[in-house]
């Protein structure tokens, strides 16, 4: 099977992926548990009421028929609207809302344990068995083994005694002031100020940027960043060490050798390229952790994100926007799946050929 | 099969003819029973209990399934489906009973002459029938009754072996006393301190558990050297690999160890979990106070034993007003942590046990169905497993506890919520260990002996159990000790949220909660001690999971993407 025809195979398992992740979450919020109008409408709501929503709904009508309109009415992306937490919202609407701060969430984790976790791995891969690696190795696997929970909340009391534990140096006023550890970063550090237009086309000409802010915003993040990519950035270490001895030990890194190369020339070269391959499935893999992770770190360090949307809305029983989320999310990580599969492709030249 | 395969003689042959290794193993093992006999009755006990109300909930399927189904199609749509289920049921019972309970062949000894697939099916059939002709007997005959009267003098004679003390048991060695004014300890064993009464219950208990572990390591060299026919087999190879592999030592240490506190968390604990957890203000206890020896519920004693920062706090290895002894300091609420601790590890070790065994079953039956047969059976758990791996598995967990508790779901209320934990984490977790072991699985359905044992007319049923399942027992076993330290965490994170194990059944991550406001001031332990308990017990998984690994499969990678696939997702 040639490369390319393996890629499209993937891509077509995908839709029955996403049509089967949607038949679960409409069993679970149309026919679990929970009736989806009574959370809507409280204890109190009379039946006029609740008729009413139920025919908004389409509560009222076969499940066969409310199966096919939910499945149809999310592939349309007609998302719907919150009922109980910001009733008559378009769930469009949340997200533009919500979604940034989690995206800047997520950006900073997976950044940071990428440059955290790659070269603390390739270091000790390329000294196995010193010191140094022992205590990378070690540190790599305590501290992905740390629940998020606890380790936010570690966190937390560490910085917010700073000058007791960093010699003096106040984690709220070093740098940028950020107004306390808790709360949502400050994402106005870029706008459009001006538009012009030509013909239909609009075009941003005039831009508003606030580099203090962006640095808040950036301060702000960086301790729940770090504990979202906790997880990450042990696995990444791990990997990447593995990845690294296994390079090093193999025929052409020898060939090279032989030709009497620059050892830093086979380090770059040769090495770091080919360690790098086995990393590209656990750095997208992060995608699953980073979306469930979400909601521990935003309730924890208050942060609205979407995570945060999705507590709040199966804790008060807004079930259509559970719906409509979970939706979001489906696509995100089969998106996520398929661009590794793509990167892969393109990396690897024996994909497929196994 | 209907034959025998081996003309070797059986194991109960070789121990007839030399009896004596075994039996005084057989000894020692009766002698350790002996010593905790009692704790062992209780644990059967509430094993049984366990067991019953899980058979109750699953008797009760069928009917409800009728409820529901005639409500929307009428009552004979109804009786179909009862019917329907119940012969689902019967037959999935019948499948274990046969594989468990008889090694004969029905059919063979029926007569009757079939092709050997068809035997198969005929075979669990006739099991079936047996078994319903059994639940009919049970339900509409007095058999029923005088089945139930047979468990209810079963359970009284167990009970009676319960209440026997134990060398761990309380009452040998007592660690609450008050202290008199001249400084000696009354009612405390041998009138030692309690931290000193308490430490050395501990290492009883460690002690016992260890001899076990030594004794059944005896056993095992016992069987190697006598019983066992061959001279040297790999798993020997794997067994010392893994003794010299000191990070999967480390790691069996400490699996080790909390495994013991869970067992024993009754006599390990300072305080029982009666007074601590569940009725404070029903148990009393003697302290010396101003006017002589007094006594006060272990409830109003809470009052004075708070750590809630500041003053109000009572630290590790200390004692509070009333002469109790804290090894890991009180709660926020004045209740002992340690207990709290102890009895929380057992409800880890449940949950996180039956959501890994159930996965594990899950995973490892598709994993042989999906390698034997390929094709459609294996782009349909992939489909399957992709679709449940699309929905982020925390927030599946998060939103499915959270409906089946708001809802007063009756499963819900089994040990607080702990079933459905270990349910929702079974029915969620159970993709990536396929995913894992579907590898291995592909590999050995590849080899010449599955094609041996087609061509030899070997059933499907018995190549998969016989020739594959061996071989990714190992690799499964990886991967369960990988994910048990994922479930266990993930449980705490969401009981840290209020959704996962409810009061006053303890859950570490509840006590992370209760503590949290307190990390920076005196009260530090509340909330870092099970934190930290929590990191060394999934390094401790994890690090079991490397060295076992590295036992079976020494080529392996000391690390892929699906190790780490299969602890992700947790909070």
């Amino acid at each position: 099977m040639s490369r390319w025809r393996y890629f499209f195979r993937r891509l077509l398992l995908s839709i029955p992926v996403v049509l089967f992740g949607l038949t679960i979450t409409f069993v679970i919020v149309r026919m679990g548990p929970i009736d989806p109008v009574a959370a809507i409408i409280g204890p109190e709501g009379g039946a006029a009421n609740r008729a009413r929503i139920e025919q908004r709904l389409g509560l009222n009508e076969p499940l066969w028929r409310q199966y096919i309109d939910f499945i149809v009415g999310m592939l349309t992306l007609n998302l719907g609207q919150s009922w109980v937490i910001q009733p008559s919202t378009s769930v469009g609407e949340l997200l533009t809302t919500y979604a940034p701060r989690t995206l800047w969430l997520g950006f900073w984790s997976v950044l940071i344990a990428i440059f955290v976790g790659v070269p603390l791995g390739f270091y000790a891969g390329l000294n196995p068995n010193t010191g140094g690696d022992y205590l990378a190795s070690f540190g790599g696997i305590v501290w992905r083994a740390m629940p998020n929970f606890w380790l936010a909340i570690i966190f937390l009391a560490v910085l917010r005694q700073s000058e007791k534990f960093f010699f003096g140096i106040d984690w709220n006023t070093i740098g940028v002031n950020v107004p306390g550890l808790i709360g949502q970063p400050p994402l106005n550090f870029i706008a459009v100020t001006d538009w012009v237009s030509l013909g239909a086309l609009s075009i941003p000409i005039g831009f508003y940027f606030s580099p203090i802010t962006l640095a808040a915003s950036i301060k702000q993040i960086l301790p729940p960043a770090v504990v979202l990519g906790s997880a990450a950035m042990g696995n990444e270490m791990r990997i990447g060490r593995t990845a690294v001895l296994e390079t090093i030990n193999s025929n052409y890194v020898e060939t090279a050798k032989a030709k009497g190369l620059r050892n830093r020339a086979i380090v770059w070269k040769h090495v770091f390229r080919n360690a790098l391959v086995p990393l590209v499935p656990i750095i997208t893999n992060e995608a699953f952790i980073l979306i469930g992770g979400s909601v521990i770190v935003e309730v924890i360090f208050g942060i609205n994100g979407i995570g945060y949307l999705f507590y709040q809305a199966s804790i008060q029983g807004d079930l259509p926007l559970v719906g409509s989320l979970m939706f979001v999310f489906i696509i995100l990580i089969v998106s996520v799946n398929i661009i590794q599969d793509f990167l892969y492709t393109i990396l690897d030249p024996r994909v497929g050929y196994e | 099969m209907s034959m025998n395969e081996f003309d070797d003689t059986t194991l109960r042959d070789r121990i007839a003819a030399n009896p004596r290794p075994a039996l005084l193993w057989l000894v020692g093992v009766l002698v350790l029973v002996a010593l905790e006999l009692g704790r062992i009755a209780d644990g059967v006990l509430r094993l049984g209990g366990a067991v019953g109300i899980m058979v109750e909930m699953i008797v009760t399927i069928p009917s409800s399934v009728r409820g529901a189904v005639a409500s929307s199609f009428g009552t004979g749509a109804g009786i179909a489906a009862f019917v329907i289920m119940a012969f689902i049921l019967l037959g999935t019972v019948a499948i274990i009973v046969k594989w468990l309970f008889i090694p004969w062949s029905l059919v063979d000894r029926l007569g009757i002459d079939v092709s050997t697939g068809r035997e198969d099916i005929l075979e669990r059939l006739l099991v079936t029938g047996l078994l319903a002709i059994v639940a009919a007997a049970l339900v509409w005959t007095p058999v029923g009754g005088l089945f139930e009267m047979l468990i209810g003098v079963l359970t009284r004679g167990v009970e009676a072996v319960g209440s026997l003390t134990t060398i761990t048991s309380r009452e040998i060695i007592p660690n609450q006393g008050y202290q008199l004014p001249d400084g000696s300890w009354e009612g405390t064993f041998l009138g030692l301190s309690p931290a000193l009464a308490w430490g050395l219950r501990v290492l009883v208990v460690y002690a016992y558990a260890l001899t076990w572990l030594g004794w059944l390591w005896k056993g095992y060299e016992i069987f190697r050297e006598h019983y066992r026919e061959a001279d040297w087999t790999p798993r020997d190879d794997s067994i010392n690999r893994l003794r010299t592999h000191y990070w999967g030592v480390f790691g069996f240490v400490v699996v080790f160890m909390f495994v013991v506190m869970a067992l024993w968390a009754p006599a390990v604990s300072p305080v029982t979990a009666e007074a601590n957890l569940y009725s404070p203000y029903g148990n009393e206890i003697q302290y010396y106070g101003d006017d002589g020896v007094q006594s006060i519920t272990h409830g109003d004693a809470n009052m004075n034993s708070r750590s809630q920062g500041g003053d109000e706090n009572v630290g590790l290895m200390s004692y509070d007003d009333y002469d109790r002894f804290h090894p890991f300091g009180t709660n926020t609420d004045g209740k002992d942590l340690f207990t709290f601790l102890a009895y929380g590890a057992q409800v880890s070790l449940v949950i996180g046990l039956l959501a890994t065994v159930l996965m594990a079953v899950v995973a490892t039956v598709l994993a042989l169905i999906t390698a034997y047969y390929k094709g459609v059976a294996d782009l349909l758990a992939i489909i399957a497993s992709d679709s449940v791996i699309a929905l982020p598995r925390l927030l599946l967990v998060l939103l499915l506890s959270v409906l089946f508790m708001q809802a007063n779901h009756p499963i819900a209320e089994i040990y607080d919520g702990g079933l459905l934990l270990a349910l929702i984490f079974a029915g969620t977790g159970w993709p990536l260990l396929w995913r894992s072991v579907r590898g291995p699985a592909l590999q050995v359905s590849e080899q010449e002996w599955i094609d041996a044992a087609k061509s030899y007319g070997q059933s499907p049923a018995a190549t998969m159990r016989k020739h594959m399942s061996p071989y990714i027992a190992g690799y499964m076993l990886i991967y369960a000790s990988l994910s048990l330290g994922g479930v266990i965490i993930g449980v705490a994170a969401l009981s840290y949220l209020g959704f996962g194990v409810q009061a006053p059944t303890p859950e570490w991550g509840r006590a992370v909660f209760e503590g949290k406001s307190y990390v920076s001031t005196s009260s530090w332990h509340v909330a870092t001690l099970p934190g930290l308990l929590v990191v060394f017990l999934v390094t401790g998984f994890n690090a079991l999971g490397d060295g076992i690994r590295d036992a079976i499969d020494p080529q392996s990678d000391s690390g892929d993407g699906s190790a780490a696939a299969a602890t992700g997702g947790g909070g």
